[in-house]
């Protein structure tokens, strides 16, 4: 990597991917589309030196879910990868072979959203007890918790 | 072979733990790594569309009772950069006083925990004695031990008197003292080295691979610290240095953790003798513009980050919270894989897990046998055991 | 009922109960600012040790249970279950503004939001988090409550009748409107 890493820079070699912009000083936002997430984060980490991944964001806009990987690396500049899912059947290709903890936030994300990781083994529940319906994701817009519905706990009875 | 399943509870590994728990470990070795995060999950994010901007803080800092005032902060701050709001500089180096005295009180109580699991009771006792002089401070300055409740969107809420400048000044001398003492305990103490070294070892390739943050990435010679790659309130300022170590063990992250009281507290000096005057907070609108900000704060665990997208009125759309325990549960996993069953509670203490922040680990082997039962106590107890032959 | 006066063992025991209390506690989904300022109150700046307090790991050693944290939905069982293994007499601290009725927490999805619904609570102690020198003081009010419950020969006397409720009172889960 030679020189700093501006908007230029970024904007040219990712160019077949999505619309590069600055939104901050240190901050460059990628828009691109489900299907070359992968090929996207492969490149960041082999072209512009991106080693580090910070987390993954997830976003209910109510008719589209969106996703943002961010990531970093030793130039300190930080890139964001935004992807949009339809709120139907929200799926993505896992990016846990290429970034180890990004199976961590894949999991919760999954569990409060719905969003399916495909490729990723290991989607268990981790953040909602075990109790919790298995179709009702918290997190999104929609969701309102039923009147009768059991989410877990105990019941108490009073006679 | 028996195999036995550890439950490690709620609590952080120092304290000790209710009811039995089924242990299922291939001999002594650690196989796999699960997480459970569920008992402690409360819905804070989904809370935080509900509530305004005033109503919000409280709950952000009540995210955890150690690193309160980084979630608030980090909040408060990305709001702040929505609205473009320029907080004025005493506001700054008030939150950047309280941001480092939190730092301090909980690497002195990590301190503690740690020697309290290698049976270093005395160890525990003084970090902690020490520990209520930092407490005594944030207290007069804010009112309260923890959960201070000193930011607000658009500046502090409380202002620094001249006279409780001067009591945590005169304070802060004989704390240097003791943590030199530490510093050096740390560099010689016997019982330590034994259990700590080599204990949890993580090179730098492996920790940046994982996504490793904070003093356990530090102490594997990557010098990651958001304060100086993304610079924030009166970092940029005060004199201070990013510490790194090489050895990438426990050890390592003993010592990382040591140092860094000491440059809090020159930090906090800094701030103290050049505390700007000025206003202490600008009037802040009531709603935030259409935006989005990835707010990154440099909590004592780690990296915290803080996604906020907003979208005109006076509630968040989202706040992401990415707290610095959950990036490390993926380095932890790896290397405890392995390792000794009697060195888990101390590699897992290593990465100085945020209760709040996490919470369950089991421990699972693909091939169960037998079952057995033992407590953590046990666990403890033979952790302690181990450095004099007997298991 | 009338109270038989109690015999030199009981008496030794209650004495016992009185002058060592030993504690035992349970996070039930806290953000762990009070488990922090229990462990405080075994410190060297407010040493509760040295009054016989004890911080026990398994509930069947203990006198006292102290609750932090709104409770969680998926602590609440475990919560019961430690509870119903602590040897009577016992006790119930509940722990600050969670423990009162979930405190910031209230109305969130995956809280129960009151220590009460699952098990009795016997003292509150108000405080986000409560000082150390507040929970010793819970502490002694949970002594004197033993004090005088020898005294009128067990709980009954405090405890509130059960009223007739028309329905079953199940975990609601909400999300503030």
């Amino acid at each position: 990597m030679t020189g700093p890493l501006t908007l230029d820079v970024v904007a040219g070699k990712m160019k077949e991917f999505g619309i590069s912009e600055q939104v901050r000083r240190n901050r460059i936002r990628i828009t691109t589309t489900p299907d070359k997430v992968h090929e996207t984060i492969r490149t960041v980490q082999a072209i512009l030196g991106f080693d580090r991944l910070i987390t993954i964001s997830a976003v209910d806009n109510s008719r589209t879910f969106e996703l943002v990987f961010h990531l970093t690396g030793p130039h300190r500049m930080v890139i964001s990868i935004a992807v949009e899912l339809s709120h139907d059947l929200p799926a993505i290709t896992t990016v846990s072979d290429i970034l180890p903890p990004a199976a961590i936030y894949e999991r919760q994300i999954h569990d409060l959203f719905g969003i399916v990781f495909t490729g990723n083994t290991n989607l268990n529940r981790i953040m909602l007890n075990e109790d919790w319906p298995a179709d009702e994701y918290p997190l999104r817009k929609d969701w309102k918790p039923g009147p009768d519905t059991f989410y877990g706990g105990i019941k108490v009875e009073r006679s | 072979m028996p195999e036995v399943v550890v439950s490690i509870g709620p609590h952080h590994p120092a304290l000790k733990e209710p009811v039995n728990f089924k242990v299922i470990a291939d001999g002594e070795k650690i196989v796999r790594l699960e997480l459970d995060l569920s008992y402690n999950h409360r819905g804070i994010e989904k809370a935080a569309e509900q509530r305004d901007f005033v109503r919000v803080l409280p709950l952000m800092e009540r995210v955890c009772g150690i690193c309160s005032h980084a979630h608030s902060t980090a909040f408060a701050k990305g709001i702040e950069e929505i609205m473009q709001l320029e907080i004025p500089p005493r506001a700054q180096y008030i939150r950047t006083i309280i941001a480092e005295l939190e730092r301090m009180h909980s690497h002195l109580l990590w301190l503690g925990v740690a020697a309290h699991l290698i049976g270093f009771n005395t160890l525990f006792m003084w970090t902690w004695r020490d520990r209520e002089a930092v407490q005594d401070t944030v207290e007069e300055m804010s009112g309260n031990r923890v959960h201070y409740g000193m930011n607000e969107v658009g500046g502090v809420r409380r202002d620094l008197t001249p006279a409780q400048v001067t009591a945590a000044l005169e304070r802060l001398p004989n704390l240097e003292e003791r943590v030199n003492k530490y510093v050096d305990m740390v560099n010689n103490e016997e019982t330590m080295l034994l259990r700590f070294r080599g204990v949890g070892k993580l090179s730098k390739e492996e920790a940046l691979r994982y996504g490793t943050v904070g003093p356990t990435a530090r102490a594997s010679g990557i010098d990651y610290d958001t304060r100086k790659d993304d610079p924030y309130l009166a970092y940029a300022d005060a004199p201070w240095n990013v510490v790194t170590d090489t050895q990438g063990d426990v050890y390592g992250r003993t010592r990382v953790r040591v140092w860094e009281v000491q440059e809090s507290l020159k930090i906090v000096r800094y701030c103290l003798e050049n505390l700007p005057e000025g206003p202490i907070r600008v009037p802040a609108p009531k709603n935030a513009p259409k935006g989005e900000i990835l707010s990154r704060y440099e909590a004592p665990r780690g990296e915290l980050v803080h996604f906020i997208r907003t979208n005109g009125t006076d509630k968040v759309e989202r706040v992401d919270i990415r707290t610095p325990t959950l990036a490390n549960w993926t380095s932890v996993a790896m290397c405890l894989v392995n390792q000794n069953l009697a060195d888990l509670p101390v590699i897992v203490a290593a990465i100085d897990p945020c209760l709040s922040c996490t919470s369950r680990i089991t421990l699972l082997d693909n091939q169960t046998k037998k079952t057995g039962v033992i407590t953590l106590d046990e666990l403890i107890r033979r952790s302690r055991s181990r450095d004099l032959g007997q298991v | 009922m009338a109270v038989p006066a109690a015999g030199l063992s009981q008496r030794l025991v209650n004495w016992a109960r009185m002058k060592s209390p030993w504690i035992t506690i349970f996070n039930s989904g806290a953000c762990n600012a009070c488990d922090i300022e229990i462990i405080a109150c075994l410190m060297p700046r407010f040493d509760v040790e040295r009054f016989g307090i004890l911080v026990k790991g398994s509930p069947r050693h203990a006198d006292i249970l102290i609750v932090t944290g709104p409770v969680t939905l998926k602590q609440a069982s475990r919560l019961r279950r430690v509870w119903e293994q602590i040897p009577e007499p016992k006790y119930v601290i509940a722990m600050g503004a969670c423990g009162a009725a979930g405190g910031a927490f209230y109305g969130l999805y995956h809280v129960m939001d009151c220590v009460d619904c699952v098990i009795p609570v016997d003292v509150y102690v108000a405080g986000c988090p409560p000082r150390p020198d507040e929970i010793i003081n819970a502490v002694v009010t949970c002594l004197n409550l033993l004090h005088e419950d020898v005294a009128h020969g067990g709980k009954e006397w405090r405890q509130k009748k059960a009223v007739p409720f028309t329905g079953t009172d199940t975990t609601t889960c909400r999300v503030m409107p």
